[in-house]
């Protein structure tokens, strides 16, 4: 690996890595106008037209406030758990194939900050190391609110990864590769002259694991039980000021992200433009940069509708309480994950095996 | 192992945003010193039982829940490589179908013995 490939490698990941942490900001002003919208409220509308500029000023608000630290805590921990969530949040995007490829300088350049073999064990991996930001943030903290909320998370966290497991082994059966970018590469095209190729109508129950799943993992509303605002004040981040207090969002936000762009890759054709093939793109805008800046726009449109939903949800849906929570986990969606597979295996025996 | 140098690279603009969050916070940031911010947050009741040490025995069950999200974890881990392999090892028997089969018996007989002991129960 020459000088030149290292500093297009490392401009792409910075340019991946800034397009995910822009995220951040968008969707708090999504979701603070989606909660408006839903409530039947106006929202945030006084920074810049709509309110938009209000993540800039909440952004700036939380740099320029005083960041107390707490006399009885775990100052190394305190200060580490934070930057634990984040991160394994950050280092989950390495897996995401954004688009197919562009040419620069006569080099093919693959739009994702590194092919990998194993992209899905590296996202399950990876995105399961935020367990320890959230038990060091909240054990440090030596708050009992902290502590509880801790407690459940991890448990929560922990529960949800089994079937995230099962539902990626069923994506992996179907594919047979653990690499996203193949996984991608075989939703191409039309299926049954209609419908886009893509990898939800075979698998629609591991669809619907992994979305639930994913939804406990980013501790969303329906099962944001570590935060409970009501009966915990804010969970594992009571303690916490300043911009170390936002780093626990800025974490929600870009694994929320991530998510929906695992869901993206796994079950909605990536990349993919519906209906219309690579080959065609390219014979109809004559250039693979086009083509790329097609495909990186369907992509992104993909995962704003999902995020859209992840918001739509969060505003909608009660809280469960803790032991249903543990239930769904335990009781529906691993035995529904198992079945998934079992299923999906015998009906793969009749079509192909002999 | 040149296939995951980028993640290094993603890895050091992390820290770098991890380290400068840290800095910038501290450098901006006014220090006014209270004593009562020192404090750790409560409910604003002045009670003995809220001054203590939070760090107190948890209740076992959390424990249990971990243990038992090993075990479950392990077995899931064990499909990923048998599900790489299956669709092509369909083209040669169905060997592998029936070693499923028999690997997911187990993992449901355990499944049923959790719930039947109530393990996850943490109220």
């Amino acid at each position: 690996m020459d000088l030149t490939e290292l500093s297009i490698v490392s401009i792409k990941t910075l340019l991946i890595y800034v397009a995910f942490i822009h995220v951040v900001p968008v969707m708090i002003w999504v979701e603070r106008k989606g909660a408006a919208l839903i409530q039947d409220r106006p929202g945030p509308n006084r920074v810049g037209p709509f309110g938009l500029f209000q993540p800039i000023a909440d952004a700036v608000k939380f740099l320029f406030k005083e960041d107390p630290v707490p006399k009885e805590v775990n100052r190394l921990l305190y200060n580490l758990g934070p930057f634990l969530i984040l991160l394994p949040s950050s280092l989950i995007i390495a897996a995401i194939p954004v688009g197919d490829r562009v040419e620069i300088f006569g080099r093919d350049v693959l739009l994702q900050v590194a092919d990998i073999d194993v992209a899905l064990l590296f996202f399950l991996s990876i995105s399961s190391l935020g367990v320890y930001g959230i038990l060091f943030g909240g054990w440090a903290s030596n708050n009992k609110y902290s502590l509880l909320g801790a407690m459940r998370s991890s448990s929560q966290v922990i529960s949800y990864e089994i079937p995230i497991a099962l539902a990626a082994a069923n994506a992996v059966m179907f594919y047979g590769t653990f690499s996203l970018r193949q996984m991608v590469l075989q939703q191409e095209g039309v299926i049954l002259g209609f419908l886009p190729n893509w990898g939800i109508w075979f698998q629609p129950i591991g669809f619907l694991v992994l979305f639930v799943a994913l939804f406990a993992e980013t501790n969303r509303l329906p099962f944001d039980l570590p935060e409970s605002e009501a009966e915990l004040v804010g969970g594992y981040h009571t303690e916490y000021g300043s911009m170390k207090f936002a780093t626990f969002f800025m974490a929600e936000y870009i694994n929320l992200a991530t998510a929906s762009a695992l869901l993206v890759t796994l079950f909605f054709g990536g990349w993919h433009v519906p209906w219309l093939s690579d080959s065609w793109l390219l014979l109809k805008l004559g250039s693979q940069n086009l083509v790329a800046l097609v495909q990186v726009s369907m992509f992104v449109a993909k995962v704003s509708v999902l995020l859209c939903i992840f918001v739509w949800v969060r505003w909608t849906v009660p809280r469960f309480r803790f032991d249903q929570l543990m239930h769904l986990a335990w009781g529906n969606l691993i035995p529904l994950g198992l079945a998934n597979i079992i299923i999906t295996a015998i009906l793969l025996y009749f079509f192909e095996g002999r | 192992m040149e296939a995951f140098l980028p993640i290094g690279i993603l890895f050091l603009f992390a820290v770098a945003v991890c380290v400068g969050i840290y800095v910038l916070t501290n450098l901006l940031g006014p220090r006014i010193f209270q004593k009562n911010k020192l404090s750790t947050y409560e409910c604003g009741v002045q009670n003995p039982l809220f001054e203590t040490n939070a760090r107190l025995p948890f209740k076992f069950r959390f424990y249990l829940i971990a243990v038992i999200f090993l075990l479950f974890d392990v077995e899931g881990a064990f499909f990923l490589p048998w599900a790489l392999v299956y669709r092509e090892s369909l083209q040669v028997n169905a060997n592998l179908l029936v070693a499923m089969l028999v690997f997911s018996l187990f993992i449901i007989l355990g499944l049923i013995y959790v719930f039947q002991n109530n393990y996850l129960n943490v109220d």
